[in-house]
């Protein structure tokens, strides 16, 4: 304790306190002393009152997330930050990982749910000239709110990712220098500039780089180089700099790009660099962050600046940044003692009396967090380059709100706005310790959420001027939310995030709140994956069963992706993105949610129905009364439309006239037909189309509704095994119609389409579609033998091989059907002694071959598998059941 | 044999003494019952005939066709239809098949509204085409009958409006779901009618541009014809929207051109006779 208490009296850096505790004090006192920590940060620094004023000050808030591949060292960086700079950590803070809250998120050193914290730090005067928009900064105020969401970085819970990129504006993207760009960074990054999300660059585990790899200075330059390059390409993909958000792309030379190591608590970016040789150079430090980035060389003799190589000059990168470091890891290591004393007197920094003794890793990590603190390069990197709600909102807005953009609530939103309407986001839910109840996370985007306040509350379903998912009612309490740590709050106005309580019971997962009567939706998230697996659970006592009825509807709202479905035949599903993202799911709902010991099947993907060829026959389908008439074929859709269908880029809310103007350049659709598309489905949006290819129907429009229920109904539910349908567009050619309205409505119309529908399917070649993961798996050379061979026995195929530019180590790329990836990582790891390890994410749908009417084939044994699955009649769907004759 | 006997419109003894005798002899007897109704259940119905009866809902008369038409080329089978047969309602369908499947297929007739109608003096010369007017949802709201009101009276032609029966209906939601769930029974009255009508007129004069003709113009409102507590009643559209003609069924007639002796003959179910004058005359 008396290390403790003197350490504090020096340090408010807490993550440096917690260090040295534990190699001093060891860890039985650990614990007992990190709750002192805690409760110790909570008292010195903020009061929530303090808090609320910040919130006020809507220029000065930077809401970011954290965003990378699993093992990148997000949460590890987070904490550096949180240690600098944190306001109230969670409860738990100061056990290594601030974020990780959960018990299994520990031990696996993973993060599963994304939490939040928020940190308050101080620009200095001289770094203030950097920020030159207005709307960055309230003049006057040097202080910053930093709300700060650290998300899972393995693919399977790229949901929760999604949600937190929805409440925030900017993202520090973190890369592994050593690996590079995987997998999932693209993924949330793709994701990050589709939302509007600014980013910054991190490249960590230098030190890996340095004390493992032994890179030289020239090859380190060319892995950063090559790094910002990747990252550029994603962000160019999805965002020019002419669009709304101006000039998007990652620079060093600007500061937006920032190098360290999370684990030794150091990074920079080059505007430190460059402060600290300004002076000698008699340079701005603007203009000299240009130079020590890039094709940028100097000649110490000369003294003179080149845009080339020549034989003695040398890149300003490696001169003035990496050398320095270069020298004092060389000295530290080597155990030059003479020369680092020498060296740490030039670079100004001075050692604690404890610390002198220290050597080896121990002693660089002291000095290298003591010269180049990780904490204040990044907090000011996230100030100075990601957006303030007041500058992200203008551009957001459009992408947000599903409204008018000219309504109070979307004049409101742009603006940020705390007079205006309330409008807020809930982007997802987070159990509270009263079991069975939830905080509602979100954001405010216009207006203030206040205790006691009346408000609309609005799921996902309602539609503007209807009463469904919607309900009015006061908001029980206003909650600051910080890890699993909470604080009441008076009220909260826009630009920030908070929680509500008493939500929870009106929205099933996300929704929008709002006191404008007019207000439409926020618009839904797209998540980058999709819940292709699925498991069957049943209680162990049956008698448990309302317990698991109770505890399913609990894990449906505490995950922002997993479904849980009753199918007809009474089974239980539970579908989730990939089977680490069902095992905790299912480990939730056995432990938390419905407490009773569970029976699960094994996991199952599942299917999509398509089309491969057009109809055969005109397919005639007569209502029951037999006075309509509706004649239909089905055609599969070109390659390529249903992805655009998935991604947005084709969607039912496109001006119908520049719509088919693309679908008739790009898939060569007759344009006069493709303007008379009459609905996407399922569930409105999905990837079918119903299109009007009729000429002169009399009274056509009053069955319109009816027919796109119908066409909803089919599409979702398929013929073959009930599954979605997929890619297939249905042309309804003619039909007749009986002249009273009343022999046509929904009751005679609506079955007819399906009938009709289900024909057109059977009569035009119909295939089962399977969902397949692309999966990218990194292993030394000697373990790639038997990735393949894994590979080969689990119809995956290899599309990439290459190794990572100055390692041993190798990345193959690969295509694996979802079906044959259970078990896929243990089977890996034991053909490669342990060396392998996957990532696997979802990537498309593709054709199961075989003809799924014929017996024998593997599609035929599928759909009767899922048709026993769900209780359905076994054996093919009959033709004469639809189709009927003229 | 197979037998379509239409029952009239009133209450059990409205059926034909040829019916009847059907009835009594046939093997099976089957009760339509969704796209009307008489005043009077199956109960007395049954009592009156001296026998049992099947109910035969939507689902069993439109896809159940061969269960009802089984044994009937040996046996005598009959199906119940309120009113006529081949009047408001349309059983073509079921005769086809039956011819179909070699089964001689005999209709008795009986009133229907299409020709009761003329109970309240207008002509049935002078109608023009029948329309029905549906119960709207949020999402369905046909306004095709309007355009035919509308041609009918052009050509100074009465239109009757059939009013929606909805008995045994699915819900919409669960038309979509394996299993059905039915909407309580509904019947559409002549100021729900009227209702829906005004609306659509409001819409359409509006987009016309011109005002208040057909709100103003003659109906006649009619509630249980042939039944004992029969009512008529005859003013403008708009002043039909507060009458309330009691229990179903209801139907309603646009008023086209009037023969002198028509609107001496509507006199009787005026609300208003100087009013009911003062319209006819604008005719």
């Amino acid at each position: 304790m008396i290390y403790y208490r003197v350490l504090f009296k020096y340090s408010c850096n807490l993550e440096y306190a917690v260090g040295t505790i534990l190699e001093h004090v060891g860890t039985i006192c650990y614990n007992a002393l990190n709750m002192c920590l805690c409760t110790l940060c909570l008292q010195v620094n903020f009061t929530v009152d303090e808090i609320r004023v910040m919130m006020d000050k809507k220029r000065n808030i930077r809401n970011m997330s954290v965003i990378a591949h699993v093992d990148h060292g997000k949460s590890t960086l987070t904490d550096s930050l949180v240690s600098k700079a944190g306001i109230i950590a969670s409860a738990k803070a100061g056990e290594t990982r601030f974020t990780d809250t959960r018990k299994d998120e520990q031990e696996r050193c993973i993060t599963i749910k994304s939490t939040a914290i928020s940190m308050f730090f101080e620009l200095e005067d001289k770094d203030l000239v950097f920020i030159t928009n207005p709307d960055q900064r309230d003049k006057g105020e040097k202080g910053f709110l930093i709300n700060l969401i650290d998300s899972p970085g393995h693919v399977d819970f790229s949901s929760e990712v999604t949600a937190a990129l929805r409440v925030t504006d900017g993202a520090l993207v973190v890369v592994d220098c050593v690996s590079g760009v995987c997998v999932q960074t693209e993924t949330v990054l793709r994701q990050a500039i589709a939302e509007r999300i600014k980013p910054v660059l991190f490249m960590n585990k230098m030190d890996r780089a340095l004390l493992e790899l032994q890179l030289e200075a020239e090859e380190l330059y060319q892995t950063f180089q090559r790094i910002v390059e990747n990252v550029n390409v994603i962000i160019a993909t999805y965002s020019d700099d002419s669009g709304p958000m101006g000039e998007v792309r990652v620079d060093p030379s600007k500061g937006s790009v920032g190098f360290g190591s999370g684990l030794h608590g150091w990074a920079f970016t080059l505007k430190q660099f460059a402060e600290m040789y300004a002076e000698k150079f008699k340079i701005d430090v603007v203009k000299l962050m240009k130079r020590l980035w890039g094709e940028n060389f100097f000649n110490p003799k000369t003294k003179k600046w080149s845009k080339q190589k020549e034989d003695d000059n040398r890149r300003s990168f490696c001169m003035y940044v990496l050398d320095p470091i270069y020298k004092v890891f060389d000295c530290i290591m080597n155990y030059k003692k003479d020369e680092a004393a020498s060296l740490l007197q030039k670079l100004n920094i001075e050692l604690k009396a404890e610390d002198k003794d220290k050597d080896g890793k121990a002693l660089l990590k002291v000095v290298m967090r003591t010269w180049l603190p990780a904490g204040e390069a990044l907090l000011q990197m996230i100030a100075i380059h990601l957006p303030s709600p007041v500058v992200a909102q203008k551009y957001r807005m459009e992408m947000l709100y599903e409204g008018p953009h000219d309504d109070e609530a979307a004049i409101g939103v742009k603006n940020c706005d705390p007079n205006a309407p309330l409008m807020m986001y809930i982007s997802k839910m987070v159990p509270t310790s009263d079991k069975g109840r939830f905080y509602a996370f979100g954001r405010v985007f216009s207006g203030k959420v206040a205790t006691g306040m009346k408000a609309r509350i609005m799921g996902p379903n309602y539609v503007p001027g209807k009463k469904e998912d919607l309900y009015e009612k006061a908001i029980q309490r206003t909650i600051l939310m910080m890890g699993r740590y909470v604080e009441a709050i008076e009220d909260v106005p826009s630009g920030n995030i908070c929680g509500l309580v008493g939500v929870d019971q009106f929205l099933v997962k996300t929704g929008t709140i709002t006191t404008f009567k007019d207000a439409h939706n926020m618009r839904v998230m797209k998540f980058s994956v999709s819940p292709v697996v699925r498991v069957a659970v049943e209680p162990k006592n049956p008698a448990d069963l309302p317990k698991l009825v109770e505890g399913l509807k609990r894990l449906a709202k505490s995950d922002p992706m997993v479904q849980c479905i009753i199918e007809e035949s009474g089974e239980h599903i539970i579908a989730g993105a990939g089977e680490l993202h069902l095992e905790i799911c299912l480990k939730d709902l056995e432990e938390d949610h419905a407490c009773i010991p569970l029976k699960k099947s094994d996991p199952v993907v599942s299917y999509r129905e398509t089309v491969s060829e057009e109809s055969d026959q005109m397919c005639l389908s007569k209502s029951p009364n037999k006075h309509n008439r509706l004649f239909m074929k089905a055609q599969p859709m070109p390659d390529g439309l249903a992805e655009d269908i998935d991604s947005g880029d084709v969607n039912p809310r496109d001006e119908f006239k520049a719509r088919a103007r693309y679908l008739g350049e790009k898939y060569e659709y007759d344009v006069t037909e493709a303007r008379k598309i009459w609905a996407f489905g399922p569930d409105g949006t999905g990837p079918n189309l119903l299109l009007d290819c009729t000429k002169g129907v009399q009274y056509l429009n009053e069955i319109k509704d009816s027919v796109v229920a119908g066409f909803q109904w089919a599409t979702k539910e398929g013929v073959l095994s009930e599954e979605n349908m997929r890619a297939v567009r249905f042309n309804i050619y003619d039909v007749t119609l009986h002249t009273d309205a009343i022999h046509r409505g929904g009751g005679q119309i609506i079955p007819t389409t399906r009938r009709c529908l289900y024909a057109c399917v059977l009569t035009a070649q119909p295939r089962l579609m399977e969902p397949v993961y692309l999966c990218e798996i990194q292993c030394p050379e000697v373990a790639v033998g038997g990735i393949y061979g894994v590979l080969n026995r689990r119809r995956g195929h290899v599309f990439e091989e290459m190794q990572i530019a100055g390692t041993p180590m190798f990345v193959v790329k690969a295509y694996l059907p979802v079906n044959e990836s259970f078990g896929f990582t243990a089977d890996l790891r034991s053909n490669t002694g342990g060396q392998a390890f996957p990532q696997c994410v979802f990537d498309h749908w593709q054709v199961l071959p075989g003809d799924p009417m014929d017996a024998g084939t593997k599609p035929f044994g599928v759909v009767q598998e899922t048709r026993k699955r769900k209780g359905l009649k076994e054996g093919l769907p009959d033709l004469t059941q639809y189709l009927d004759k003229l | 044999m197979f037998y379509i006997i239409g029952l009239g419109l009133g209450d059990a003894k409205d059926i034909t003494v040829k019916g009847l005798e059907i009835v009594r002899k046939a093997e099976r007897v089957y009760l339509e019952a969704y796209t009307s109704i008489l005043t009077v259940g199956k109960e007395i119905l049954e009592q009156y005939y001296g026998r049992s009866l099947i109910i035969a809902d939507r689902d069993l008369v439109e896809q159940g066709a061969d269960a009802i038409l089984q044994d009937a080329d040996t046996k005598d089978v009959a199906l119940l239809v309120v009113g006529d047969p081949f009047g408001a309602t349309t059983h073509t369908d079921l005769a086809l098949r039956a011819k179909e499947a070699g089964i001689t297929c005999k209709i008795i007739h009986n009133a229907s509204i299409m020709n009761a109608i003329g109970c309240c003096g207008l002509q049935l010369y002078n109608f023009g085409e029948t329309v029905s007017i549906p119960y709207w949802t949020d999402s369905w709201q046909p306004d095709s009958f309007y355009d035919k009101i509308i041609g009918n009276r052009k050509r100074g032609l009465h239109t009757l409006c059939l009013l929606d029966i909805r008995v045994k209906e699915p819900t919409l939601e669960s038309l979509m779901k394996k299993k059905k769930e039915y909407q309580p029974p509904r019947f559409m009255s002549v100021c729900e009618a009227v209702e829906q009508l005004l609306e659509i007129i409001n819409r359409k004069e509006a987009e016309a541009g011109d005002q208040g003709q057909m709100a103003s113009s003659l109906c006649v409102g009619v509630a249980r014809v042939g039944a004992e507590d029969q009512r008529i009643v005859a003013c403008s559209l708009q002043e039909m929207k507060e009458v309330e003609l009691g229990p179903p069924l209801h139907s309603l007639v646009i008023a086209g051109c009037l023969h002198p002796l028509e609107v001496e003959f509507l006199t009787q179910f005026a609300r208003s006779k100087d009013a009911l004058l003062e319209i006819a005359q604008t005719l």
